[in-house]
């Protein structure tokens, strides 16, 4: 059953995520041009040590936000409670200025992917879904932002678009949206829909946080775009970038993804000061 | 076909290639699968590289390689953090490596740096802390005496010098040559503040320390080192090795509770 949570405040600015080649740089330079950072969650759902310990001084210097990728909030056999329990304690420890995570699933009752896997975009899967969320919600004592992912298969039994489904959930369960931009863009080519059709169909007053991120394009030998985190953000990606910025009305935090062949920090702010130049809100160095 | 068999069907998929995919799949299906697949097996192989850097150094690529792929093979993933996929990769060098004990060594050694890399913060009990503590204890105070290790602190026999391993693999040194005791020896792991540490001790210590940890108390860690059927003067030297392993622990930092 949803039970109403405070609203997730919106926060305008740019930020990165946390990664460990970076530590140094959060932790000793005066100030990193960054507005927050986000952490993946999992990384830090310990009880103590070196890694915590990193947090708790990065928090003290930047907000920070919390994403999850193993919350499997679209699992039929509901949600792992030691899982959220651990994520409440973090989440009490950090503050953050929200938590997220994303709308896929990633593990049966006995075996877990690690990868975020694609939901059948149907009635059953919607109520699932959104059983799931009230559950973490509740859990948590807070609303959730919730990502769309990226996707490699569609299901035949597929009932509604996925803007539908994330629409509907949404106001269902009164969660809010995490965009990733470059994931609509990979689905988009998977699958072929409109890129701007699922922008414009999707509640954009409920996005808080928009993710930008580079990707593995189709070739003859896999006709599939890959969401590798990898490399810089594309242009195609970046002109969707410009479109949702257009359409937003509220402030939106937006962060450059990077997971492999993770550059020295330069280069990434570099690459954030591009978002900043196409939101419109280049700030001066 | 309900969503929770839908999810069954997918993961079976992921894990076995051989597996059939769901009733009315089609190329594109396949094709968005086979991603997922390769995927996995990535994270995963992705992950123990990560966790065993110096055991993949020493045993080199290929037979890293292929001992990686037969551990996520046989054990898929059941933990939310795939950083738990490292969980019992020594067991499986072991039986893949039958004649080089080693490299399960080192791999266990490696795992349990790690792992305790995460325990909780504990405050280890002094030596004067503990000297206050049990000023007044009497003989069956000191038989009662429980002892609490750090949380996450680990012990295991090896056949190896895994001190010389360790720091040659350290410096990036992967020709290193294991070097076996004469006879067994122990390995504890623990953490002084937030920095993993090991120290290779005698078996006698390393059977001291596994049995306290399993809940021995003191009295029973002297019975064990004094051995069947024990003379007053083995009990006498059990007692008096008990007590250097006790300010050995002590002096590591590695006790942080005792109740008498």
């Amino acid at each position: 059953m949803s039970v109403p949570h405070p609203p997730v405040t919106p926060f305008g600015g740019f930020g990165l995520g946390l990664r460990r080649t970076h530590y140094e740089d959060f932790l000793n330079s005066a100030r990193v041009p960054v507005d927050f950072v986000e952490v993946i969650s999992e990384n830090y759902m310990l009880e103590g040590g070196r890694q915590l310990r990193i947090l708790d001084q990065v928090r003290e210097r930047y907000p920070v936000i919390l994403h999850g990728v193993s919350m499997s909030i679209g699992s039929a056999n509901g949600l792992d409670d030691d899982y959220l329990e651990k994520l409440k304690s973090l989440a009490q420890r950090v503050e953050p200025l929200w938590v997220s995570d994303h709308l896929c699933w990633t593990r049966t009752s006995a075996h877990n992917s690690h990868d975020l896997l694609p939901m059948p975009l149907t009635a059953e899967a919607l109520d699932s879904v959104c059983e799931n969320i009230d559950h973490a919600q509740n859990t948590l004592g807070r609303a959730m932002l919730f990502e769309n992912p990226s996707s490699y298969l569609t299901f035949p039994e597929d009932e509604m678009a996925e803007w539908e489904f994330i629409s509907e959930m949404a106001r269902r369960t009164g969660c809010y949206l995490l965009l990733d931009v470059n994931n609509i863009y990979v689905s988009s080519q998977n699958h072929g829909f409109s890129a701007e059709d699922y922008l414009s169909g999707l509640p954009l007053d409920r996005v808080r946080q928009i993710h930008l991120a580079g990707h593995d394009p189709a070739t003859p030998d896999r006709p599939v775009i890959i969401d590798t985190h990898d490399r810089e953000v594309s242009e195609g990606v970046w002109e969707l970038y410009r479109q949702a910025m257009e359409k937003l009305k509220q402030p939106v935090a937006t962060m450059i993804e990077r997971d492999d062949h993770i550059p020295p920090l330069p280069e990434l702010l570099t690459e954030l000061d591009h978002a900043r130049e196409a939101a419109g809100e280049m700030v001066a160095a | 076909m309900t969503l929770a068999e839908k999810q069954a069907a997918f993961m079976r998929s992921i894990l076995d290639e051989d597996a059939a995919l769901p009733d009315g799949w089609g190329h594109s299906q396949t094709l968005g699968m086979n991603v997922y697949r390769g995927n996995y097996r990535s994270a995963a192989m992705g992950a123990l590289e990560s966790s065993f850097d110096r055991t993949a150094a020493y045993m080199g690529e290929d037979a890293f390689r292929q001992a990686a792929i037969n551990h996520v093979i046989a054990n898929p993933s059941s933990h939310w953090t795939i950083d738990a996929t490292g969980s019992g990769f020594d067991e499986t060098c072991a039986s893949l490596f039958p004649d080089n004990p080693e490299v399960a060594e080192l791999a266990w050694l490696e795992w349990a740096m790690l792992d305790i890399g995460g325990a909780a913060d504990v405050t280890p009990l002094s030596p004067e802390d503990f000297g206050d503590a049990s000023a007044g204890f009497g003989d069956q105070d000191w038989m009662r005496l429980a002892i609490t290790f750090q949380p996450r602190s680990a012990c295991r026999s090896v056949a190896n010098d895994l001190s010389d391993m360790w720091q040659a693999l350290s410096q990036d040194d992967a020709a290193v040559e294991a070097k076996r005791f004469e006879a067994p020896q122990g390995c504890i792991v623990w953490r002084e503040g937030e920095r993993p540490t090991f120290q290779i001790v005698q078996s006698d210590h390393a059977r001291g320390f596994s049995a306290i940890q399993a809940g021995a108390r003191y009295g029973e860690l002297i019975a064990l080192l004094a051995g069947e059927e024990p003379t007053p003067e083995a009990i006498q030297r059990a007692a008096q090795s008990a007590g250097a392993m006790l300010g050995q622990w002590l002096g590591d930092g590695l006790i942080t509770a005792i109740e008498a």
